[in-house]
């Protein structure tokens, strides 16, 4: 009979769709780069450089993207949107371990910049949230 | 006798049969050998031609030239409100090889100055790692030493920002020192072609790499001459010369080089052989490096690329062809002119140049650059520094012969002003005090935040390239051990603060050698109970002692490698007194942490990589740990700062108006004297000892922070200012008791603590004086 185990076959199919379901979403690095938050406080030649950065992110330069950032850090470390950016552009790359280092280093020059602090701890969270999951799994 | 006659005919017969035979037999044996030595003749000839043509083909397939590699300093950044100033500026023209001009510039590599503060500039094409950037016209204003200005020249549109190509500052060379910058051949102007083809080889497109005409037209011409006035031979023959061949004049090489050239001709195209000679031809010498190919030829004489150079700047390259040093540009500027001027009219006679043309060119100076510096190696510390960094992913062969483009963090406008500051302060110190002699030292300066090294001097001679002191001389670090210890002890806050107090009293310890071992403090007495704070911004030995003991040494030693430390740290009690060695590079990774408030960044000089067609290689990215608890830290350089303002530093708070932060350290008997200091900006480390190891008559205070603060004095610094970390509150302390106390009470002061830490126990409140109120007012 062939229909014989069609019972038992769609039983192992619903608890395999169910525990796909259970599982919670992988959180995926930033698809785009997050809007400069503070271009008041900016001086013009940071943004400058922002902006260069951002095209080349944009044209998956990532590289070329963090060589331009560096130049902004070298003139002002002291501007979080910067450091920011470069966790979120190691991110992209993967680098997460970097990301992390660069979301915090962002966070210890931040200046009444909520929204950044959110989305640096944001960048700092996720990234233990995929640890702890590597490690469950 | 009948019978002998017949026998002796038939003898005559046999030997006239034999003589015939061995007629034929010597003749067919003549043959034979003929056919043989010939046979072998021509076997031998073909395979010394099949040997030559492995030998051309295997060179010109493969790398046929060892290109040195070039490191390159930092490129300036230009934007508005850098701090830069006009003598800093026009340095770092001088050092790009710029030419000033009185007119306006007009061509790439060329400015002007106009009322001593505004600069007109036109840069060259650079190619960066992040691509290449085309020559810009632009106007910079520099006023009170910060860019005021920066446009686009005539025209009012601003430019945010402008990167000055690198300074080249050194060369990894092959044994051979040839130096050369490869050009392609359809990158070569055309007139520099056509005028080398007129002078050197007029037939080049229609021999075969030899050409019997202009080599009788050059033995009539020496014949009738009686010396060797003429040379006849080709353009291909005069490479495989330079290529594959020694100079000496012989009839053996003459012949090889005849037969190379036929090879040559057979197997490569006339375009790939002109392009390998124009990038071959010896063109001068700079120092000990020879200047090789019409490239760098053009920018070592005209500072300009070959594509922008004038027909009779071209003129006077192609001239060099027949003698680099007599008719050497510089030293023999008239026959260098002559020269330029024979080739000129040789270009004139192949009709490449009208008569006006020819006119107007014969009239112009050579107008040379000035000789650039791109060859010797000015910073050979640092450049030990850059070499060792890049063994890590190179091998020594490729460094010295695969071309690579090596881009740096050195800073030669700081180089230059640490490099002053040694010899400065080094003669001081010789001239005030005579039992001082023969001080070697260490100055080290990184970017505080980023961890790029900046400048280095190893030497009291900072161009000497020898023993380098900042990566290898390992010392004693004395008290620049002790913002380690307390900064180990503060991490727990619920144990130590501030206003813990700490005992100094007079302390024996045994060692594990069942010696004795009794801790001294510098001047030799004891302050009883002291406040943390106190103990270290004064640099007591003992307190600090008791102190390490307690908090752990492993601990202690594990404080100082998540500062960046990287050797074993031994972990004996005089180690709490910093009775192990460093090198001053180890120093600077450690106070890196403590300039970037916590983390770590290794120290690096090595920003990117680019082969020598300028693709990229590989990058160096800026890399941070946050190695340390922000709180801990702020306290730690709060007293740091304390330090230079009324502790063991207290002059630079007279000598410099920003706040600063940083620790002397003096070891036994005077032996080494150190500073280890930061603004938000610079890092710097310097050390003062003898090679001998025998006393200088020096503290950090007297000797190694004189050199540190000279060097900051020409610095352009930016104090600090850390952001108090959320979680750390002010309280103001009875300094005698540590107790809480109160703003208008005598002794208090202010002090930061991480939140939950702060004392609970309150002193006895004594109404400060007036004196104290003014003081405390102004503090």
């Amino acid at each position: 009979m062939p229909f014989k185990y069609l019972p038992v076959f769609i039983l192992l199919l619903l608890m395999f769709t169910g525990c796909t379901q259970l599982k919670p979403a992988s959180v995926k690095p930033a698809e785009s780069i997050l809007p400069i938050t503070d271009s008041v406080n900016l001086p013009d030649v940071i943004k400058t450089l922002l902006t260069k950065s951002d095209a080349q992110y944009f044209n998956d330069n990532f590289a070329g993207s963090l060589a331009t950032l560096e130049r902004a850090v070298r003139i002002n470390p002291r501007h979080a949107e910067v450091w920011s950016r470069m966790a979120q552009v190691h991110l992209k790359l993967g680098n997460e371990e970097q990301a992390i280092q660069h979301a915090k280093r962002s966070n210890s020059v931040i200046k009444n910049n909520i929204q950044l602090k959110a989305f640096n701890n944001k960048i700092i969270s996720s990234n233990f949230l995929n640890k702890s999951q590597e490690m469950s799994n | 006798m009948r019978k002998s006659k017949p026998r002796k005919k038939s003898a005559k017969k046999k030997k006239t049969k034999n003589t015939k035979r061995s007629f034929s037999l010597s003749g067919l044996l003549f043959n034979r050998y003929t056919f043989i030595s010939l046979t072998v003749f021509v076997l031998l000839f073909a395979s010394y031609l099949l040997h030559l043509n492995i030998k051309i083909t295997e060179k010109m397939s493969g790398r046929i030239w060892s290109l040195p590699s070039h490191v390159y300093a930092r490129p300036l950044e230009l934007y508005q409100g850098k701090f830069l100033t006009i003598e800093q500026f026009k340095s770092e023209l001088k050092q790009l090889g710029y030419t000033q001009l009185t007119n306006r510039p007009t061509k790439a590599g060329q400015y002007r100055i106009l009322n001593n503060s505004h600069f007109e500039i036109i840069s060259r094409d650079f190619t960066f790692w992040d691509g290449k950037q085309k020559s810009q016209g632009f106007r910079l204003s520099i006023l009170n030493n910060q860019i005021s200005v920066l446009h686009k020249l005539y025209s009012d549109e601003t430019l945010s920002i402008f990167r000055l190509e690198p300074v080249k500052i050194a060369g990894i060379y092959p044994s051979t020192k040839q130096e050369r910058q490869l050009i392609k051949l359809d990158e070569v102007p055309d007139d520099l072609v056509l005028a080398l083809l007129a002078v050197e080889d007029r037939r080049f497109y229609q021999h075969l790499g030899i050409d019997p005409r202009s080599i009788l037209r050059a033995m009539l011409a020496n014949f009738m001459a009686g010396a060797t006035v003429q040379g006849g031979s080709t353009l291909t023959q005069q490479l495989v010369k330079n290529l594959f061949l020694s100079p000496e004049r012989t009839l053996t090489r003459k012949i090889n080089e005849a037969l190379m050239a036929l090879l040559l001709e057979i197997n490569y195209s006339k375009s790939v052989i002109l392009e390998t000679y124009i990038n071959e031809v010896y063109l001068g010498q700079n120092g000990a490096q020879q200047i090789h190919g019409f490239e760098l030829a053009s920018q070592y004489y005209f500072a300009n690329s070959l594509r922008k150079l004038r027909r009779d700047q071209m003129a006077m390259l192609v001239g060099l062809v027949k003698g680099p040093s007599w008719y050497a540009p510089r030293r023999h500027p008239k026959r260098a002119r002559d020269r330029r001027d024979q080739v000129l009219k040789l270009m004139h006679e192949q009709g490449a140049l009208s008569q006006a043309q020819l006119n107007k060119y014969l009239k112009l100076d050579l107008a040379l650059s000035k000789k650039p510096r791109f060859s010797a190696n000015r910073f050979p510390a640092l450049i030990d520094l850059v070499k060792r960094q890049l063994k890590r992913d190179y091998d020594e062969d490729d460094l010295k012969s695969s071309g690579l483009n090596v881009f740096t963090s050195i800073d030669p406008i700081i180089q230059s002003q640490a490099e002053a500051s040694v010899k400065r302060v080094i003669t001081q110190l010789e001239n005030s005090n005579h039992s001082v002699s023969d001080l070697q030292t260490s100055l080290i300066v990184a970017s505080s935040q980023q961890g790029e090294i900046q400048a280095m001097v190893s030497d009291r001679k900072p161009d000497f390239p020898g023993f380098n002191r900042s990566l290898d001389a390992v010392r004693q670090i004395g008290s620049l051990i002790k913002p380690a210890i307390y900064l180990t002890a503060l991490q727990q806050p619920q144990k130590y603060t501030l206003a813990s107090l700490l005992d100094d009293s007079p302390l024996h310890i045994k060692t594990s050698r069942e010696q004795l071992w009794s801790p001294q403090n510098y001047d030799k007495k004891f302050t009883g109970d002291i406040l943390l704070i106190e103990a270290l911004k004064k640099s007591r030995n003992v307190p600090t002692v008791r102190l390490g003991l307690d908090v752990g040494l492993s601990d202690i030693s594990d404080t100082l490698h998540n500062l960046g430390v990287k050797r074993k740290i031994p972990t004996y009690p005089s180690m709490t007194l910093g009775a192990f060695n460093l090198s001053p590079f180890d120093v600077a990774n450690m106070y890196q942490t403590f300039a970037a408030n916590g983390f770590n960044v290794p120290l690096k000089v090595i920003r990117e990589v680019l082969n020598k067609d300028g693709l990229p290689l590989k990058r160096y990215p800026l890399k941070s740990e946050k190695a340390i608890d922000e709180k801990a830290i702020y306290l730690v350089n709060y007293v740091l700062h304390e330090v230079t303002q009324t502790g063991t530093a207290r002059s630079l708070a007279k000598a410099l108006p920003q706040s600063l932060a940083g620790k002397t350290g003096t070891t036994d008997d005077l032996r080494d004297s150190w500073f280890a200091g930061f603004s938000d900006n610079q890092l710097a480390v310097a050390w003062i000892g003898r090679d001998d190891n025998s006393s200088t008559g020096l503290t950090g205070s007297s000797g190694a922070l004189r050199l540190w603060t000279d060097l900051f004095r020409h610095l352009n610094i930016q104090g600090i200012s850390p952001g108090q970390p959320s979680g750390v509150n002010n309280r103001w302390i009875d300094v005698a008791s540590g107790g809480l106390s109160e703003k208008n009470c005598q002794g208090a002061v202010e002090l930061p603590f991480i939140q939950g830490s702060e004392p609970t126990e309150k002193a006895e409140c004594k109404s400060a004086g007036i004196i104290d109120q003014i003081i405390h007012f102004f503090n």
